[in-house]
């Protein structure tokens, strides 16, 4: 937002605060009354108690029940699909259907945009960890955290997990044709990563190329952090270096915090400006046409 | 920036040479327009023509190749959050806000501006007040643009840009929004300009328009002054003696008949005056315009 003269913009910024903020709550409140999205996030939670429930044995050389080490690792997949593929359909979408392109015709639409999507992006992060910790450890004794120090890595692995996929997730929902092809795209990749990450086993029985690549992203770092906050400390006998490397764990989201920024605000800025009422209509017959949209 | 509106009078919209070309494909040849405060302003042309180009240019979705734009007094490229307020916008594809209810939305839309109409009264003007709490994707295509109008004009745009808005209504939607059109204008002073490849549309809503064929401004005028302007030419048909018909374009068909009487001195077979209308006229250029288009088509 530039500055204006006047005094008008202190008054100006505060009611797009407010109306981004307004707008969050809505549209929050649209997911929790939707049925199909509840389903699909409460659908992703019964998943994880069924593996909390169903998987025995220990993780090898540890004391570690195998459930807690998918349960841990299923949390941040979740995190991490929250990011790649939830936002970037959600972006998509919105374009596709004009909501961008109104925003930006409304003054202060697009900060407004922003703010509402940080709140629902993290209200559903937040909601989605909270239930399924907590109906995995009330229900299956899933993991909890390890004390204080367990809360506070949680925290921290947590918001830096977002803010290495939010920013990610924007940059790739600006630049996918539509929110048919979209979904197509993502699950393939993320799918590849779920495997490869360490999330669901540890990662040391892969090869090691496969491990190297896996390492580049963030999911691997997410879901190793979380095990720091939500596994016994013994656990780490399990982890490819034998350590749970925290800094390195920050160093990696931090880079992919960053990087995603950096990719993100030019690729927003430049779907916005491009949209219009012309390519609207444009994609729309499109649409039309391949019988993907209710007439 | 709203202490600064321009007396009535003033021209809201003013460009020059306005000229587009996308890949090498020139799609406005230097279009001039002028829109004054308070005044319906229609873009009358055929599909593919340029009006919804040119509106986007003016609207600031667009970067113009070439010419001069002024649009309240800025240019539309350069258009801040206080010069959007002042510009409201219905486009014909807008699909947005689908979970939205109707009032919720609209109660939203004014809360991004310093001096928003009141939301109900709002509603009572487009005629969605049994649909306040109905979402916005269960609304009919005329109630959901009707919305979309309320939607534009609720930050009390000085300036309404209207894209093809009866688009696939049916006749009574259709003269429902004309209403709502031709209040808005009369009894709300907003500055309409709508594109149209309707020519009855644009008689019956707007004080002027500009006839936009082929990226260029054929006419531009009341809608009397093109009237007048397109039946200046008759067309005089008749019988000739050898039994063949003949006929010729005049501006004074009255001196031709004369004329022909005397040279076949007497009564003429089959004679007839035929002068336009500005639908004739229209529908001509047009016409010539696709003919010229599919010759260039041709490979030589």
């Amino acid at each position: 937002m530039t500055r204006r003269a006047g005094g008008g913009n202190g008054r100006g910024g505060r009611r797009h605060w407010r109306a981004g903020l307004r707008r969050g709550g809505i549209e929050l409140r649209q997911l929790l009354r939707g049925p199909r999205e509840l389903a699909g996030h409460l659908t992703n939670v019964l998943v994880a108690l069924l593996l909390a429930v169903s998987i025995d044995g220990t993780v090898d050389g540890t004391e570690v029940p195998s459930a807690h080490l998918v349960v841990v690792g299923f949390a941040a997949y979740l995190l991490f699909q929250i990011g790649v593929i939830n936002l970037p359909q959600i972006l998509v979408t919105e374009r596709e259907e004009g909501t961008l392109l109104r925003l930006r015709a409304t003054p202060g639409g697009i900060p407004a945009y922003l703010i509402a999507k940080s709140l629902l992006v993290v209200a559903m992060a937040v909601g989605t960890l909270a239930l399924l910790l907590a109906s995995t450890a009330l229900l299956a004794t899933g993991p909890t955290p390890r004390g204080a120090g367990g809360w506070l890595t949680l925290l921290w692995v947590t918001t830096l997990g977002l803010l290495a996929v939010v920013p990610l997730g924007a940059a790739i929902g600006a630049v996918l044709p539509n929110p048919r092809e979209a979904l197509a795209l993502l699950m393939l990749p993320a799918m590849g990563l779920l495997l490869t990450s360490g999330a669901m086993f540890p990662s040391s029985v892969l090869p090691d190329p496969v491990q190297r690549v896996a390492a580049a992203f963030p999911l691997k770092w997410m879901a190793q952090g979380l095990r720091s906050a939500l596994l016994p400390d013994a656990a780490r006998a399990a982890e490819p270096a034998g350590s749970w490397e925290l800094p390195m764990v920050a160093l990696v989201l931090t880079t992919w915090a960053v990087l995603g920024f950096l990719l993100a605000v030019p690729l927003l800025r430049r779907a916005a400006r491009r949209e219009s009422g012309s390519r609207l209509a444009a994609r729309r017959g499109g649409a039309a046409h391949s019988g993907a949209l209710p007439a | 920036m709203t202490a600064g509106r321009a007396p009535a009078g003033h021209l809201v919209v003013e460009a020059r040479g306005l000229a587009m070309a996308y890949g090498g494909v020139d799609v406005l040849h230097g279009v001039d327009l002028t829109v004054r405060r308070g005044e319906v302003f229609a873009l009358l042309g055929p599909n593919g023509a340029g009006k919804t180009t040119t509106v986007e240019i003016l609207e600031g979705f667009r970067r113009r190749s070439a010419g001069e734009v002024t649009v309240l007094g800025a240019d539309p490229e350069r258009g801040d959050d206080a010069w959007r307020g002042r510009v409201g916008l219905v486009l014909q594809s807008w699909r947005d806000h689908r979970r939205w209810r109707v009032g919720e939305l609209l109660t939203h839309f004014a809360s991004y501006h310093p001096d928003p109409r009141d939301p109900a009264e709002l509603l009572a003007l487009v005629g969605l007040v049994e649909q306040v709490g109905q979402r916005v994707e269960r609304l009919s295509g005329g109630q959901r643009r009707r919305l979309d109008v309320a939607l534009g004009i609720v930050g009390r745009p000085e300036l309404l840009f209207l894209d093809e808005p009866t688009t696939g209504f049916d006749p009574r939607a259709r003269h429902a929004f004309h209403r709502l059109v031709e209040r808005l204008a009369r009894e709300e002073g907003v500055t309409v300009l709508l594109t149209t490849h309707d020519l009855a549309e644009a008689e019956r809503l707007a004080d002027r328009i500009a006839l936009l064929v082929g990226g260029r401004v054929r006419a531009c005028g009341t809608p009397s002054e093109l009237a007048r302007r397109a039946a200046a030419r008759a067309e005089v048909r008749w019988r000739a003696e050898d039994g063949t018909f003949r006929g010729e374009r005049t501006d004074d068909p009255s001196r031709l008949v004369w004329d022909l009487h005397r040279n076949a001195r007497g009564p003429i077979a089959e004679l007839e005056v035929r002068r336009p209308t500005l639908e004739d006229t229209y529908l001509r250029m047009v016409h010539r315009e696709e003919t010229a288009v599919a010759d260039e088509e041709v490979p030589a």
